[in-house]
């Protein structure tokens, strides 16, 4: 592979829609998934991430639009002829076959020699680390192990594009963070383009390259786990990739150098560093205030910039942070204290200062 | 339980000791109650038939059964039916497997008419397709005339395809139901790793189908071997077992003879019960469970396509030609040999005699079918004494039994005092009681799964005997149990014949009786026209049930009824 090829994407969708009788699921979506990437779609149930994924899978016809794959149109071609595998939610396992009849399945009814079908199947299950299980039935294997065989298969015929649909949500929390990691270990050690599917933001954020969160059939964003977490494009993403305290307010200067910029709200007025290049002095805007971002501290004796002196109502304790809500005039807002050394006297403290940062990030009122 | 007998031990303080013995023990003497009314109704019948078999006028003999293994006669009996029942069980299957192929992977288009299709000839008594085969293809039969054929439908093949015809439903229903229950990734799955669609039906869905398939297939040889009414209409003098039954009783009231006739038929009943058990022991697939959604349809290719097509056009023409032509017939005299258009057969006083007769028995069986049913659900689920289990076998075992079996058992157990019932309404009505009760049980026991026996604790815990929580909470929620339980007995009872043949007195006829009788002697403008008319009411009864699941949701639990 020469350096241009490894640059063209693997995957293209292309204005894809999707109707389901007069109801339309996929409202023109268009994306470029690059080689070894892995990235996932993200959005509230019925967002149609799963649809979409069944449509790169070939187990939906679309209705319009391309799907490109390696550069072969590929909108008509069966799952079976296409060179995406899909890892289903429920693992989609033979119940009466064996770990290794299971793992083998695509081989052999590809016609591979028995010989090399014992070695591959080998290899894969050596790989995610079932060496000793290949005569066991799937019944007798535990979620997780169920988990790699589902995946081993998947990448039994070295698929172009892995298509991954919420394939840890059968596990329970523990087993979750430890199996995504190791996805995402194998998934770079192979190198192999994979398209994930999660309704879990914070899985989505720790195991992806890009993010594609949709919402109502369409992409809302696209962009690396720290892009959207600390750049939302609008509010919905703000808000669904973690808890967020919104405060409206109007742009009353922008100094054009420094892009120091000054905010007014019905709070007071905060000083900001700008960052994008749209918002201009006097545009309504939205504060986008991240709980674990603002400082909290006891008493309100300071003033200054960015300071904000609020009731504290609830103070909640669990180890590593401290939720907490304040009060500022009618506006409620949520703060998060991580390694709250101070709790003692948080518990008992009813007037605290809050530091809004400068980092805030600004949304633009749609007029 | 447990807490709810604490509880209810908890504020026992001011009653007396004989209202708490009560209270903690109601479930078990409403359980004992029960059981003396399987034994007396049930098991005392079917006991008698077996000791009718070896009990001769000098005591017990085995000269019955010799005679049954020594005869010719007998021993054509036994293996044309066993002969019928494979051929049938093993088209059945096949017919129902491309139908429910088709509704639940084939085209979005064509899977709600092949459905409705497929399901139709529930509506009508299964002996209907032998009404309809007589005024095709019988001596004076259209299709006969026509081409002025030389053929004979009276004799194995008339009863082969009038009985495939009239089990293809429930096989249809049974696949489909195991069908719908595989999870559709899976073989999304095996398409995914490049299998075709029949190596995807040779290695995934026919060996993952195989435990369900095995099941509907027994069900379905018994069934048909016991089927009475299609090879009574059309054997012609070909012997099987359950005409020969009815014969043997009517015709020559050799009552023991009759006996070891239906003891042969049970006996296959029995052996298969117990096969089935055994092979699909540890035969059940546990796999993760997603979401259960439809499948989508797959681009099938014409090498299934082709042939599941023609199989499925087949058997839902050929369904649909039936019921067409016994509607036509209705309104003439003999349909194709006279020619005028007449209403009389509706308004034929026998006729709407015997319909009436069999509304009446069909209500008072469906109530106290359905009061049975739903505390026999309740001991059943909920009880915690001894032979729970053999309670729930016997109760659901009316349904496999062979109706004729029941028929004489009632005859033998009940003709005589103490307990005289024979020629009234209610020995008719009893035995579709019990024949039937695996209907109402079946529909309580679903329901109260659904309880969360939680509630009725809540219930105790709050300090309400074990009758206030069963009348003020359980009987609510079990209604539409109750209801469906109703509608579903007086369904099955007005259009049941096997067993009420034997229990008609002459001056109280019975619908189905009267339809059988007809078609026998040629009537078949005013066969065709009760028919009819009871094909109207079912579906009336249908349209309410319909409207109560919708109601209630009580319906999904009927499409077990088959697996009884």
């Amino acid at each position: 592979m020469d350096g241009r090829e490894a640059e063209k994407p693997m995957l293209i969708l292309k204005d894809i829609h999707k109707f389901y009788g007069n109801n339309e699921v996929i409202k023109g979506v268009s994306l470029e998934v690059k080689r070894g990437e892995l990235v996932t779609f993200v959005g509230p149930s019925g967002c149609g991430k799963t649809t979409l994924l069944r449509l790169i899978g070939g187990f939906t016809d679309i209705t319009s639009g391309d799907i490109i794959l390696d550069g072969r149109r590929i909108n008509d071609l069966p799952p079976n002829l296409r060179d995406t595998r899909i890892c289903f939610q429920n693992y989609a396992l033979f119940p009466h076959m064996t770990v290794a009849e299971n793992v083998g399945y695509g081989l052999k009814v590809n016609k591979w020699p028995k010989e090399k079908i014992a070695a591959r199947v080998k290899e894969l299950l050596e790989m995610v680390e079932l060496g000793a299980f290949g005569e066991r039935m799937i019944d007798k294997l535990s979620g997780g192990q169920q988990q790699r065989v589902a995946f081993a298969r998947a990448l039994s015929l070295e698929p172009k594009v892995l298509l991954l649909d919420e394939p840890l949500s059968n596990l329970d929390a523990n087993l979750r963070l430890v199996m995504r990691e190791e996805i995402r270990k194998l998934q770079e050690r192979l190198h192999i383009t994979t398209v994930f599917v999660t309704h879990d933001q914070f899985e989505a954020m720790a195991i992806s390259d890009r993010l594609v969160v949709m919402k109502n059939g369409l992409i809302e964003q696209v962009g690396s786990p720290i892009e959207i977490y600390e750049k939302p494009a609008n509010e919905f993403i703000a808000a669904f990739v973690g808890y967020v305290n919104f405060m409206d307010g109007r742009i009353e200067s922008v100094e054009q150098t420094t892009r120091n910029t000054v905010v007014s709200t019905a709070y007071g007025k905060f000083e900001i560093t700008l960052e994008q290049d749209d918002i201009r002095t006097g545009d309504e805007v939205l504060m986008v205030i991240r709980p674990e971002s603002v400082n909290l501290s006891i008493d309100c004796k300071r003033s200054g910039k960015n300071i904000l002196c609020g009731n504290l109502k609830t103070y909640m304790y669990a180890g590593s942070l401290a939720k907490c809500t304040v009060m500022i005039g009618d506006k409620k807002m949520i703060i998060d204290q991580y390694n709250p050394r101070d709790a003692k006297h948080f518990k008992h403290a009813e007037k605290v200062e809050v530091e809004i940062p400068r980092s805030v990030h600004l949304l633009k009122k749609k007029l | 339980m447990a807490t709810a007998e604490l509880s209810l031990k908890l504020q026992s303080g001011s009653g007396s000791k004989v209202r708490d013995f009560l209270n903690a023990n109601l479930i078990n003497i409403l359980a004992a109650i029960l059981f003396l009314l399987l034994a007396f109704f049930l098991l005392y019948p079917i006991l008698a038939v077996l000791i009718k078999s070896v009990w001769g006028p000098d005591g017990f003999t085995a000269k019955y059964y010799y005679s049954f293994f020594s005869k010719k006669y007998y021993f054509q009996s036994l293996s044309n039916t066993l002969l019928l029942g494979m051929i049938n069980t093993v088209v059945c299957l096949v017919v129902g497997f491309c139908l429910a192929y088709m509704t639940t992977r084939g085209p979005w288009i064509l899977r709600k008419p092949l459905k409705i299709i497929s399901l139709v000839p529930l509506i009508a008594p299964p002996y209907l397709f032998a009404l309809s085969l007589i005024i095709l293809f019988g001596r004076n039969g259209l299709v006969t005339r026509m081409f002025d054929l030389q053929w004979q439908l009276y004799g194995f093949t008339g009863v082969v395809i009038s009985q495939t015809l009239a089990f293809i439903p429930l096989a249809f229903m049974m696949i489909e139901s195991t069908l719908m229950s595989l999870n559709p990734n899976l073989e999304e799955s095996a398409y995914d790793m490049g299998a075709s669609e029949a190596t995807i039906l040779r290695t995934i869905t026919i060996p993952l189908l195989a435990p369900g398939l095995l099941k509907a297939a027994l069900l379905i040889f018994v069934m048909t071997i016991a089927e009475f009414g299609n090879a009574a209409i059309l054997a012609g003098r070909t012997p099987f077992l359950a005409p020969d039954t009815y014969t043997m009783i009517t015709g020559e009231s050799d009552f023991n003879m009759g006996s070891v006739l239906s003891v042969v038929l049970i006996a296959p009943c029995i052996l298969i019960f117990f096969v089935h058990n055994v092979l699909l022991e540890g035969k059940k697939f546990t796999t993760i469970g997603g979401k259960p959604v439809a499948s989508e349809p797959r681009k099938i290719t014409p090498l299934i396509k082709v042939p599941f097509m023609i199989v499925t056009i087949v058997a839902a023409g050929a369904i649909f030609i039936c019921f067409a032509v016994v509607v036509a017939s209705s309104f003439y005299k003999i349909l194709g040999v006279t020619n005028k258009f007449i209403f009389s057969n509706y308004l034929d006083f026998t006729s709407n005699q015997a319909i009436y007769n069999s509304i009446r028995v069909s209500f008072v069986a469906a109530v106290i079918g359905a009061i049975i049913g739903v505390l026999l659900s309740y001991v059943i689920v909920r009880g915690k004494f001894f032979g729970r289990t053999f309670i729930e076998m016997v109760s659901l075992s009316g349904f496999a039994l062979p109706g004729t079996v029941l028929g004489i058992g009632y005859l033998l157990a009940f003709s005589a005092p103490p307990l005289k019932l024979t020629g009234g309404i209610m020995i008719l009505a009893l035995n579709c009681v019990f024949r039937f009760l695996a209907v109402g049980v079946e529909a309580g026991i679903s329901k109260l799964h659904q309880i969360h026996i939680e509630i009725e604790e809540a219930s105790a815990d709050l300090g309400a005997s074990f009758l206030t929580t069963f009348f003020r909470i359980v009987l609510p929620i079990m209604f539409p149990a109750f209801i469906a339980g109703f509608i579903y007995t007086f369904m099955t009872a007005i259009v049941s014949l096997s067993a009420v043949v034997f229990l008609v007195s002459p001056g109280f006829q019975l619908a189905a009786v009267k339809i059988f009788d007809s078609a026998v002697y040629g009537e078949i403008g005013i066969a065709s026209a009760t028919t009819v008319k009871l094909i109207l009411i079912v579906m009336l009864c249908m349209a309410i049930l319909n409207f109560i699941s919708k109601k209630t949701k009580v319906g999904s639990s009927m499409s077990r009824k088959g697996v009884a």
